[in-house]
C-alpha cells in the first residue's frame, strides 16, 4: 500500500498494545508532522511510553509485548516483515528518561552508532561526524578538550545531551524522547527545550512528557491520553486554551493526574 | 528535644539489648570460624615447614673421566648406565668410617645414604662433565630415616627391633651431624622434582605443572562455553518450560558430586573419544565441566546487574541484540564473569575425586610436558603422599598443602583484585 502523503512523517492506524493480556493502549489513530515537534502528554500509567516505544520497535525486546494495528513511516508499515527493527531504529532514535550513557569515553559514546552503521569509515571522517554531532547537541564548547573523558563523569543535564547527540550522530529521521528532562534541574531542562527546537529543523521530534509548561513552550501539536485511548489531538495551544474535551480541560487544570 | 514516654524508653532499650546481642553473637561466630581456621593452618604449618630443609652427606669423590666419556669428549649417557654410581657413593661414604670392616655393618652404614645418591651424582656430572677426574666435594641426600632423625622427628623411644634404624645408626648419624659432615640445608629437590618412591628425592613440581596443564584446558573449555550459554539465556531464550527447565538443570549440575564428572569423563573421554588416560586433556575437561555451571550462574548473575538502559541505548541506536551484548553489556559484566571463572577454578585446582576416575592417580616421575603425557595434579600428590609409610612423605604432604593453599589464596585475591579494578560505575 503506497500512501505517501507529504508532511506526514507517521502515521499510526488503530495501534493497540497489549502486556500479555493486559490491554495497554487501545486503538490510537495518530499522525505525526515531519520536522515538527509533536507532546504526548496524560497522566501516568495512560500509555504514552508504551506508544512511543511502538515507533522504534523498543517494545520488540519486551517478551510478553503484542502490537496490533499499522504504524506508517514514510507510507511503510514498519511491522511489516521487510522492515528489520535494526536499520527501523536507525531512522528513528530514541533518547530515554534518565540520561543512559555507555560508560565509556565521550567520543565512543557518539562514534558508536556510525561505527555500527558503516557511517564514517576512517578515523578523519568519524571525529568530524562526532563535533558536528556534539555542536547540534549545542555541547561541544563544553566538551570538546575532554572528549577521551568518560561520558559518566558528565552532570546530568551533559549526560543527556550527550544521549541526544549519540542519536544525532547516526543521522536519524526521527527522535523520540521519553521525559527526557524529567531528572534535570530548570537550566538543564531549558537547555534541552532550546536545542529540541532547534533540532526541530531538521527532524521530526516526539517527546513525551509531564510538564504541561514544557509541552506548550516546545510543541507545536499535542496529544493527550488517558487510560489508554487518544482523547484529544490538535494544535498545542489549542489544546491547553480551549480543548474540545472535558477530560482534557480537567488534566491540563490540574483537576486530576 | 523529642519528648519520649516510658514506652517508648522501654522499646527503645529492649531494640538496642536485641541489636546488642545479634552483634556479639556476630563476633563470636566469626572468633570461632577464625581461630579454627588459623589452628588448621598452624598445624599444617608446623607439621610441614621442616620439609623445606633435608639432610644431605658430604661426599669426597673422583671419577674417572673414561668411565663416562664417549672418542669426542662428550658426556655418554651409554657409558654412564654402566658405572655403579651407588657403589662410588657408598664407597666414599664408608671413608668417614675406617674402623668399620664387618660386611653386615657396612651394610647398615650404607642404608644411611639415600638410595637415590648414585643418581644425584650421575647427575651432576652430566650437567658439570668438567669436574670429572677432580676431587670433588659434593652434597648428596641423606636417606629419609636419616633426614626424619635429624629433624627430630624419629621416635627413638621404641624397641630398638622395632625401629628402622639401629642404635649403632643412630650413634653413626650423630657422628656425621657433630663432624658437620651431615647437614639439614634448603630441599632443592622439592621444588624441581616430580614424584619419587623416596621422599629425599620426591617433589612437587610434577604435580604443579600438572595442575596447571590440566587447569588451562578447563579455562579454555569452561570459560567459552559458559559465557556463550549465559548471553543465549539471558538474551536470545525465550521464556517459557524449555528456559525455565534448562535454568532449573543448570543449577542442579552446579550441585551434583565431582566424582560423577569423573564417571561421565571416564566413560565419554576416555571410553568413547579413546583420550589417553591420566592425561591433564581429560582432567581439564572433567573439570571444565563441573565449573560451567558456576560460571554460568555468577556470569549470569553479573550480565542481569547490568542496568537494562544500556542494553536499551545500544538498541535504540541500531545495534543488534549480539552487538547490544557483545559491545556493550559483556565488557560491563566481565569482571562478575572473571571472579565467577577464578572462584570455579579455585574449586578445581583442589578437586581430586574426578581426577581419581580418569586414571591422574597414578605415580608419575617425569614432570609432564604436554597435554597427553601423564600428568598428576596437587590434591591428588597430596592424597598420595599422605597414604605413603615413610614418615617423610608426611612432612612433605603438609609442605603440599600449604603450597595448595597459597595458590588458592593467591588466585582469590586475584578475583577480588580484579573486580575491584574493573568493577565501573554508572
Ligand atoms: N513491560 C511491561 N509489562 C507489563 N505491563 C506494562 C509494561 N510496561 C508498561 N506496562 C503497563 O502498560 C500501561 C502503560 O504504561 P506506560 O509505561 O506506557 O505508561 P506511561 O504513560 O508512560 O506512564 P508514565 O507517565 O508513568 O511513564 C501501564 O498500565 C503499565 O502498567
Ligand atoms: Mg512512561
Amino acid at each position: 500500500m503506497v500512501d505517501k502523503i507529504n508532511n506526514l512523517k507517521f502515521k499510526t492506524k488503530n495501534v493497540s498494545v497489549f502486556y500479555g493480556s493486559k490491554q495497554a493502549i487501545n486503538k490510537i489513530s495518530l499522525d505525526i508532522e515531519e520536522k515538527q515537534i509533536t507532546a504526548l502528554i496524560g497522566p501516568s500509567g495512560c500509555g504514552k511510553s508504551t506508544f512511543l516505544r511502538c515507533l522504534n520497535r523498543m517494545n520488540d525486546v519486551i517478551s510478553n509485548c503484542s502490537v496490533n494495528g499499522k504504524i506508517l513511516l514514510d507510507g511503510n508499515n514498519i511491522y511489516s516483515d521487510e522492515i528489520d527493527p535494526v536499520l527501523l531504529r536507525a531512522k528513528v532514535g530514541m533518547v530515554f528518561q534518565k540520561p543512559n550513557p555507555f560508560p565509556k569515553s565521550i567520543f565512543e559514546n557518539i562514534a558508536y552508532g556510525p561505527r555500527i552503521h558503516g557511517i564514517g569509515n576512517n578515523r578523519a571522517e568519524l571525529t568530524d561526524l562526532v563535533h558536528h554531532s556534539l555542536e547540534q547537541a549545542g555541547l561541544i564548547d563544553e566538551v570538546k578538550d575532554r572528549l577521551d573523558d568518560i561520558a559518566t563523569g558528565l552532570s546530568g543535564g551533559q549526560q543527556q545531551r550527550i544521549c541526544i547527540a549519540r542519536a544525532i550522530a547516526v543521522n536519524p529521521d526521527v527522535i523520540l524522547m521519553d521525559e527526557p528532562c524529567s531528572a534535570l534541574d530548570p537550566i538543564a531542562t531549558a537547555k534541552i527545550e532550546e536545542l529540541m527546537s532547534s533540532l526541530s529543523k531538521s527532524y521530526t521530534i516526539i517527546i513525551v512528557t509531564h510538564s504541561m509548561q514544557q509541552a506548550g513552550r516546545v510543541s507545536q501539536k499535542t496529544a493527550f491520553f488517558h487510560m489508554g485511548d487518544l482523547i484529544e489531538y490538535g494544535e498545542t495551544p489549542k489544546i491547553f486554551t480551549q480543548p474540545d474535551q472535558q477530560k482534557t480541560q480537567d488534566y491540563i487544570t490540574g483537576r486530576f493526574g | 528535644m523529642i519528648d519520649k514516654n516510658i514506652d517508648q524508653l522501654k522499646r527503645l532499650k529492649l531494640r538496642k539489648n536485641a541489636e546488642m546481642r545479634l552483634k556479639v553473637y556476630g563476633i563470636l561466630s566469626i572468633s570461632l570460624a577464625l581461630i579454627m581456621l588459623s589452628t588448621l593452618m598452624i598445624s599444617i604449618g608446623l607439621s610441614g615447614y621442616s620439609a623445606l630443609q633435608q639432610a644431605y652427606v658430604k661426599l669426597e669423590i673422583n671419577v674417572d673421566s673414561k668411565k663416562v666419556l664417549d672418542e669426542k669428549g662428550g658426556f655418554s649417557n651409554q657409558k654412564a648406565l654402566l658405572v655403579n654410581w651407588d657403589g662410588i657413593v657408598s664407597n666414599s661414604f664408608i671413608t668417614n668410617f675406617p674402623e668399620i670392616t664387618k660386611r653386615s655393618e657396612k651394610r647398615s652404614l650404607r642404608a644411611l645414604m639415600s638410595s637415590n645418591a648414585g643418581y644425584e651424582l650421575r647427575q651432576y656430572f652430566q650437567k658439570n662433565p668438567d669436574d670429572l677426574d677432580e676431587n670433588i666435594t659434593i652434597w648428596l641426600s641423606a636417606s629419609d630415616d636419616f633426614d626424619q632423625y635429624m629433624k627430630g622427628r624419629f621416635n627413638t623411644s621404641v624397641d630398638e627391633k622395632d625401629r628402622r634404624l639401629s642404635n649403632q645408626q643412630l650413634k653413626w648419624i650423630d657422628f656425621l651431624a657433630m663432624e658437620k659432615i651431615s647437614k639439614l640445608k634448603f630441599n632443592t629437590s622439592f621444588f624441581v622434582n616430580a614424584d619419587s618412591r623416596e621422599p629425599e628425592s620426591a617433589g612437587i613440581l610434577g604435580a604443579v605443572v600438572g595442575s596447571t596443564l590440566t587447569l588451562t584446558i578447563t579455562i579454555l573449555f569452561a570459560l567459552p562455553l559458559a559465557v556463550m550459554a549465559s548471553v543465549y539465556l539471558e538474551y536470545f531464550a525465550k521464556p517459557g518450560r524449555l528456559t525455565d527447565f534448562i535454568e532449573v538443570n543448570i543449577n542442579n549440575l552446579a550441585a551434583i558430586p565431582s566424582i560423577v564428572f569423573g564417571l561421565l569423563g571416564l566413560s565419554v573421554f576416555l571410553g568413547f573419544f579413546g583420550l589417553p588416560r591420566s592425561a591433564p586433556l581429560v582432567g581439564g575437561l572433567c573439570l571444565g565441566l563441573m565449573t560451567i555451571p558456576t560460571i554460568i550462574i555468577a556470569s549470569r548473575a553479573s550480565i542481569r546487574a547490568v542496568p537494562p538502559s544500556i542494553k536499551d541505548a545500544a538498541l535504540a541506536l541500531g545495534a543488534s541484540r549480539m552487538q547490544a551484548a557483545l559491545h556493550h553489556v559483556l565488557p560491563l559484566a566481565a569482571p562478575g564473569i572473571l571472579t565467577g571463572t577464578i572462584i570455579g577454578m579455585a574449586q578445581a585446582l583442589g578437586e581430586t575425586a574426578p581426577l581419581l576416575m580418569i586414571g591422574m592417580v597414578a605415580f608419575i616421575i617425569e614432570t609432564p610436558d604436554s597435554f597427553t603425557s601423564a600428568a598428576t595434579a596437587m590434591p591428588v600428590q597430596i592424597f598420595m603422599w599422605s597414604d605413603s609409610a615413610e614418615r617423610a612423605f608426611y612432612e612433605r604432604s603438609s609442605l603440599a598443602i600449604l603450597f595448595l593453599v597459597g595458590f588458592l589464596i593467591i588466585m582469590n585475591s586475584l578475583a577480588v583484585f580484579l573486580r575491584r579494578k574493573f568493577e565501573k560505575k554508572w
